[in-house]
């Protein structure tokens, strides 16, 4: 069964399809519910180029909700935190991880 | 009287009917939030909700401790009518008093513990407040607590946190918050973590305190002794060198990391806007959750005014502002923070205006890190508590051309300010204004114009006979 995520950009022109590490926010019901995950993931707007996907929510940084989603699949779970110094651009550091 | 703990000030709401008990069942994720919210607009009452949903019998949230004027009355120990001047006055006679606190062995705050590989957030009840929130806010209406290694000086502040994980936070106290100072000046140059306890559920004048803008190196747990009359009872966190508030609700203890961050935001932040500040902020690893029994969570549900932010954060505000501006040397009288202007608008009186004077207060509030972006300058002969009065005199004594004077800055705006652009907000460059609604100090006396009014425009005969004769006019009572 699919499951949702959502995931947050500065603007919703900022992602691209392919592969990227991004942090990803659990949408299944319960108390874990909105837990965070940073994912290297193959992203693409369109459902059938990844039939085993998830579905993945965008929002973007004043949290407008993109109407369609998009499909994910999730391809390596990593420590859910980027290098940095506090304050810095989170997503800045997650370009380097690429 | 002190309240010993945010549970007897909500016993005492109760009973003043300032707060109601909600025992039906609610759902964290947005339905507390708007909820709350909506009572929020409607200027009503404290919620305590009883009953959460994937939480266990006892778990409470209570929103809008103190987010109406009656409510910091009664937190003050005033009548609950009292004016916003009385509790203006109430406040600034004991802000400057301080008692040491006192430290205890055993606390209810540490009656539940968990540590190690026990801590887990998602066993407390943090709402998703706002539709498009970037997660679980658990800190809203907390105190957040930091102490300077080589001074030993412990700050207070009020905070933003949201859940990330089950045993790591993200925060958002802005980039030229004390918290932030701190960090940057003693814990990052060494690439050391920086010990913080983020504190829910304490006596409603700790979190008052926490958003007052003591200057650094003050001791604001001193500051809430004082306005209590009573010290705070403070103990030892259990896994960092902290003192935290023994009758607090709830205490999250952990690490600002130095080498790691995470997304943090949107929030719908006081402004009233979920303004886009996002992912620029703190990474805390939690290291121990502490919570009394049956453990009772803050929130403030903030948006547009009123909430807690803009009423209760205005009264601190502004006798902080009135203090600074005493220190500049400004002939100030009083300062206003009137909700509705969600502390980006202030109104100054002064004793004698003039353009010298109001570009002194806008030094003042330009000086160092900027959270206004206006400031209407007006005489004494007005009350600055009453906008009615103090539209009237921005409308007709603030010159469109003269009157005006805007500072422009970089690197110290508020990042929340909605009307900067995005890219303003990332640089924090913004600007303020002061608009001088006084007559100039250079006009002679016969040329200034005569206020018409009851009370300016009467010779006192007159003006005691219509009153004395009010009532036998058929105007009713006397007014």
């Amino acid at each position: 069964m699919k499951r949702e995520y959502v995931t947050f950009v500065r603007r919703l022109s900022d992602l691209s399809e392919g592969k990227r590490a991004l942090f990803i926010k659990d949408l299944t019901p319960g108390p874990r519910k909105y837990d965070t995950k940073l994912v290297r993931a193959e992203l693409s707007r369109d459902a059938a180029r990844l039939p085993d996907g998830d579905t993945l929510w965008i929002r973007s940084e004043t949290g407008r909700l993109q109407p369609q989603p998009w499909s994910m699949k999730v391809l390596e779970e990593l420590p859910p935190y980027v290098p940095g110094q506090p304050w810095q651009d989170v997503f800045t550091s997650l370009r380097h991880l690429g | 009287m002190a309240f010993s703990d945010l549970r007897e000030f909500i016993t005492m709401l109760e009973k003043s009917g300032d707060l109601v008990r909600i025992k039906k069942e609610v759902d964290w994720d947005m339905e507390v939030g708007a909820i709350s919210r909506r009572v929020f607009e409607q200027a009503g009452p404290a919620l305590l909700f009883e009953k959460i949903k994937d939480y266990p019998p006892g778990y409470a949230i209570l929103n809008g401790p103190v987010a109406t004027w009656r409510r910091v009355a009664l937190a003050l120990g005033l009548p609950p009518n009292s004016s916003v001047r009385q509790i203006y006055a109430a406040y600034e006679e004991r802000r400057d008093k301080k008692i040491k606190p006192v430290v205890v062995k055993a606390a209810p705050c540490q009656e539940n513990v968990m540590t190690g590989s026990e801590v887990d957030i998602y066993r407390l009840p943090a709402p998703m407040v706002h539709d498009g929130d970037g997660g679980r806010y658990v800190g809203t209406w907390d105190i957040v607590i930091t102490k300077d290694p080589e001074t030993g000086w412990i700050n207070w502040g009020m905070y933003r946190f949201m859940t990330h994980t089950q045993n790591l936070l993200t925060g958002w106290p802005q980039a030229t918050s004390q918290l932030a100072m701190m960090m940057k000046s003693r814990y990052l140059p060494l690439n050391r973590p920086m010990p913080i306890a983020i504190v829910a559920g304490c006596e409603s004048l700790c979190h008052m305190v926490a958003t007052d803008p003591f200057k650094p190196g003050e001791n604001e747990v001193e500051y809430a002794g004082g306005l209590r009359g009573a010290p705070v009872d403070l103990v030892q966190c259990k896994t960092q060198d902290l003192m935290v508030p023994a009758h607090a609700e709830i205490v999250m203890e952990g690490e600002v990391l130095p080498d790691k961050i995470a997304h943090e935001g949107p929030f719908g932040e006081y402004p009233g806007y979920r303004s886009g500040t996002m992912s620029e902020g703190v990474l805390v690893q939690l290291t121990a959750i502490t919570h009394r029994t049956n453990p009772i969570l803050t929130l403030s549900t903030l948006g547009v005014p009123p909430d807690d932010s803009s009423i209760a954060a205005s009264l601190t505000a502004a006798i902080a502002m009135k203090r600074g501006l005493q220190r500049r040397g400004v002939p100030v009288r009083e300062v206003y923070v009137p909700p509705e202007g969600v502390t980006h608008l202030i109104v100054v009186s002064v004793e004698r205006g003039g353009s010298r004077v109001a570009r002194q207060v806008l030094d003042f509030f330009t000086a160092r890190r900027v959270m206004v972006s206006k400031v209407i300058v007006v005489d004494k002969d007005l009350d600055p508590f009453d906008m009615n009065q103090v539209i009237h005199a921005f409308a007709t004594k603030c010159h469109p051309a003269k009157g005006i004077t805007v500072e422009h800055y970089e690197g110290r705006a508020n990042a929340l300010t909605p009307c900067f652009s995005a890219d303003e907000r990332r640089r924090l460059k913004g600007a303020s204004v002061v608009f001088d609604a006084t007559w100039p100090e250079d006009w002679e006396e016969e040329s200034i114009p005569v206020k018409s009014s009851f009370e300016t425009t009467y010779r006192d005969a007159v003006k005691e006979k219509v009153l004395a004769n009010w009532e036998s006019y058929g105007l009713g009572g006397k007014s």
